[in-house]
């Protein structure tokens, strides 16, 4: 167990590696650098030569990006391009912005979906399973933003003025004292990762409704909700566990979409904007914290998995 | 911004590459006679235009009431805002500028005469075109109390041409003579220059030029404007406060001032729909009807002189012969352009540009789509079947939508354009003013300042390569005429050379439309082409 942990820490650690070099690799392949982009139409050669000495971009590309893992290595993230702040000042307020709205959704549309999955597997070929089922479906097969979008006119603009239709954080507050602004991405992201989640969750439910240890338990007459809730669920929650962790790390990036929808002071339409001004420390900063999410999400799903499966528990004891 | 590798993100390449557009090459526009005389301090007639005569729409008047505050939503913005006084680029810099610092002088929203802010005179010395006296205003305070005097401006200026570390303003008035610039009394300086000018005032009186104290630090913002510095947050929001000791007695009527950066559009018109701005500029133009239907809210429409021009290269094949740059100017279906490009939110023009000029000469025959002669020039030009390359990127809103309706127009006349799009990284990249047929977005701005900033061999955006001896012959003698009457009827001459044989194809001049909650009063149209009547919200407030 603790071998592979140590294992699977250091692959997370090769591949957060690799994907700064690919990262850094994409952004020079990007046409212009920051100085082009921060003064665009005025880029008369005089002052891009001076910003560009300013923003040491005669530097080379290697010396810049070993100056950048240096950085890294010694828990620095470097200098914005665009701001000349620091980057960890630059995104930390909008790090916590995401990680809320993220945990938010996770925290309703994980135990929802499992719940869903249940009651339609539970409900197999009924009417409500047909209409869940097939409105998951559609769901699934909307875009988020699409999703956003409608929300925006159902509850904010022209049906109904519930909820803000943009998410207005003033700058120095946190997402989680303004909750309003926080309800239609939440929504939106919920409404984005719960089908596929009951969707696994039904399928695995209902094959393992249909094995012959539940009929067993049954036939011994226990309660139909024992049977389902501790017989049957711990059994078909691993894909389920897996699907969510592969929905969570898809938040942390989907999240980019949804922001951008609702002008959410988060990661999202930072990382837009630096890509915009070619503000490299900030994308490689955003891009590696985003990975990192992968890695954790994909490791915790398989310490679970590992958890709630008896086989995999015991094995190498 | 600038990379547009999402599709998303051409909007706000766009946008804000159009205020960049407004920020930067603002520089304003001929001194008419009326503008001179306002100069002086009388009372000046209404500058000019010839062009257009019809108005926009949606501008709000009434009683005012003082107090309140007043939330904007502003178009783009991102890290990389500021809010240092002489490097605003996106809108929401652009619109934080104009409240916070004043120039010596400023077009007006209309559009009208020279309006005089912390100068109160700017006058040629001794009736030559080469020397200037400003005389300040008396009493202008900046926030933090101290009086503007000669050694601010002159601060100001020197920060403006720093040669390290130019400003924007540095494109429009890097002909000052900056070494030998003299504070001639307690309230007046001599600006001399390194050529002659006659229209001097227009170049310096933008708002990106403004005053500020000795010692200026963006981090604690200093102005002279209605609005004081509260704080500000890049891609977010700024807060300012109403300035008590503003020089124009009763302004601002609002306590507060809030601007919010919004990257999307859909997010911005969806904030004022859900009332949580009062107030947002460029309101795409597919989204009107839905902002005229919803009660409550207005749409201000603005007539300017906005143009996006095709740019042809006349020192290179096959537009160095004049005649296919005629054909090219005859294939355009001006109507239909603007129809299909602009929601039909604009008026069709005549490949010339700064249409409120005076000197703007309408007894020029309008040209319309004629595909038999154009073909006929081509073929005398031995350019049969002509096939050319267009490069265009989304840098304007538009601006791609024009060159594919213009591909379209050109096969009718057997021209084939073949599209090359870029992002808007690539075409501002080391090409950038080189490509041998492209497009360009200007500010609405008169006629020698536009020429200073794009049609002479000396100019930063002289994309079309324009360096016609005759043209620059007439330039120069203009440049050098106070005189205003004499001074048109040479520009007209330089015009009418654009007119024949110029490298530009310009279809049309494109509205500016922006959009208010009706609890706010005091918005006016603007022909200058800054949304929301120069974004003076100081003129802004509720309604009583």
């Amino acid at each position: 167990m603790t071998t592979f942990l140590l294992r699977r820490v250091l692959l997370g650690l090769l591949t957060l590696f690799l994907v700064s070099i690919v990262v850094f690799a994409a952004t020079q392949a990007l046409p212009g650098n920051a100085a082009v982009a921060i003064l665009g139409r005025n880029a008369t050669p005089a002052r891009v030569a001076a910003l560009s000495r300013q923003l040491h971009l005669d530097r080379s590309v290697v010396s810049q990006y070993t100056h950048w893992l240096g950085g890294i290595v010694s828990g620095n993230l470097g200098t914005s391009a665009a701001t000349q702040q620091p980057v960890s000042h630059l995104i930390s307020a909008r790090i916590l912005n995401s990680a809320f709205l993220v945990i938010v959704s996770a925290i309703i549309a994980v135990p929802l979906s499992i719940a869903l999955g249940v009651w339609m597997a539970v409900r197999r070929d009924k009417p409500a399973d047909h209409i869940l089922s097939t409105t998951t479906l559609a769901l699934a097969s909307l875009p988020d933003f699409v999703i956003g979008l409608a929300l925006a006119l159902l509850l904010a603009t022209n049906v109904a003025h519930v909820f803000p239709a943009v998410s207005i954080v003033p700058p120095g507050e946190h997402a989680w004292n303004v909750p309003k602004a926080v309800v239609l991405p939440a929504l939106t992201l919920i409404i984005a990762v719960t089908p596929y989640i009951s969707r696994i969750m039904r399928a695995s439910m209902i094959e393992v409704l249909e094995s012959e240890y539940v009929t067993m338990a049954r036939l011994k007459g226990l309660p139909n909700r024992t049977v389902i809730w501790r017989h049957a669920v711990p059994n078909a929650i691993v894909p389920a566990i897996q699907v969510s962790a592969l929905q969570l790390a898809y938040m942390a990036g989907g999240v980019v979409l949804v922001e951008y929808v609702f002008s959410f002071p988060g990661i999202g339409a930072q990382l837009v904007d630096s890509v915009g001004n070619r503000d490299i420390p900030v994308v490689q900063a955003l891009a590696i914290i985003i990975a990192a999410v992968y890695v954790v999400v994909n490791l915790v799903a398989d310490l679970l998995t590992i958890v709630v499966t008896p086989r995999l528990r015991t094995a190498g004891r | 911004m600038t990379d547009n590798d999402f599709s998303r993100e051409d909007t706000i390449g766009g946008v804000t590459r159009r205020q960049v557009l407004r920020g930067a090459l603002g520089s304003g526009a001929v001194l008419s006679a009326g503008a001179l005389l306002a100069a002086c301090g009388s009372s000046g007639n209404s500058s000019s235009s010839s062009a257009s005569s019809s108005a926009g729409s949606g501008a709000s008047s009434g009683p005012i009431k003082a107090g309140g505050a007043i939330s904007v939503g502003a178009t783009g913005g991102g890290a990389k805002d500021t809010i240092d006084a002489h490097l605003p680029t996106a809108d929401p810099d652009i619109m934080r500028c104009w409240n916070l610092y004043e120039p010596l002088a400023v077009r007006p929203p209309d559009f009208g005469p020279l309006q005089m802010m912390v100068a109160e005179s700017l006058e040629p010395e001794h009736g030559k075109a080469n020397s200037w006296i400003v005389k300040l205003r008396p009493g202008v305070e900046f926030h933090n109390g101290k009086t503007v005097a000669p050694e601010d401006v002159i601060f100001s200026l020197q920060r403006i041409l720093d040669p390290k570390n130019p400003k924007v303003g540095a494109a429009s008035i890097g002909y000052i003579d900056i070494k030998n610039i003299k504070k001639v009394s307690s309230s007046e300086i001599r600006i001399p220059l390194k050529i002659a000018n006659a229209t001097f005032p227009d170049d310096i009186g933008q708002y990106f030029n403004a005053i500020v104290p000795v010692g200026y630090d963006p981090a604690k913002p200093v102005g002279t404007g209605a609005f004081m510095y509260g704080s500000f947050t890049p891609g977010q929001q700024s807060v300012f406060k109403k300035f008590p000791n503003y020089w124009q007695s009763g302004k601002p009527y609002a306590d507060q001032l809030t601007i919010i950066d919004f990257t999307d559009d859909t997010a911005r018109v969806n904030a004022l729909l859900g009332g949580q701005v009062l107030a947002v500029d460029n309101l795409p133009s597919g989204q009107i009807a839905q902002v005229q239907g919803t009660s409550g809210l207005k749409v201000l429409i603005s007539q300017t002189g906005e143009w996006q021009p095709f740019t042809m290269r006349v020192d290179q094949a096959p537009f160095s012969d004049a005649r296919v740059r005629q054909a090219m100017r005859l294939i355009v279906n001006r109507p239909q352009m603007v129809e299909q490009v602009l929601s039909g939110q604009g008026r069709i023009a005549n490949d010339m540009y700064s249409p409120f000029d005076p000197a703007y000469d309408s007894s020029l025959p309008q040209r319309h789509q004629d595909v038999e002669q154009a073909k006929s020039l081509l073929k005398q030009a031995g350019h049969s079947g002509l096939a050319v390359q267009l490069t265009t990127a989304p840098v304007f809103q538009g601006i791609v939508q024009a060159a594919e309706v213009f591909a379209q127009q050109a096969s009718a006349a057997g021209v084939t354009v073949k599209l090359q799009k870029l992002d808007s990284g690539t075409f501002y990249g080391s090409n950038y003013l080189k490509w041998t047929l492209a497009q360009d977005f200007w500010a609405t701005r008169e006629y020698l300042p536009q020429v200073a900033q794009g049609s002479l061999p000396s100019s930063p955006f002289n994309e079309c390569h324009w360096a016609d001896p005759t043209f620059i012959k007439y330039i120069n003698e203009a440049r050098a005429t106070l005189d205003q009457t004499k001074r048109n009827e040479i520009l007209r001459q330089a015009e009418t050379i654009e007119y024949n044989s110029g490298g530009y194809i310009i279809p049309y001049f494109s509205n500016q439309i922006d959009a208010y909650s009706d609890k706010l009063t005091g918005f006016v149209e603007a022909k200058s082409g800054f949304p929301l009547g120069n974004y003076w919200f100081k003129n802004v407030g509720f309604k009583a």
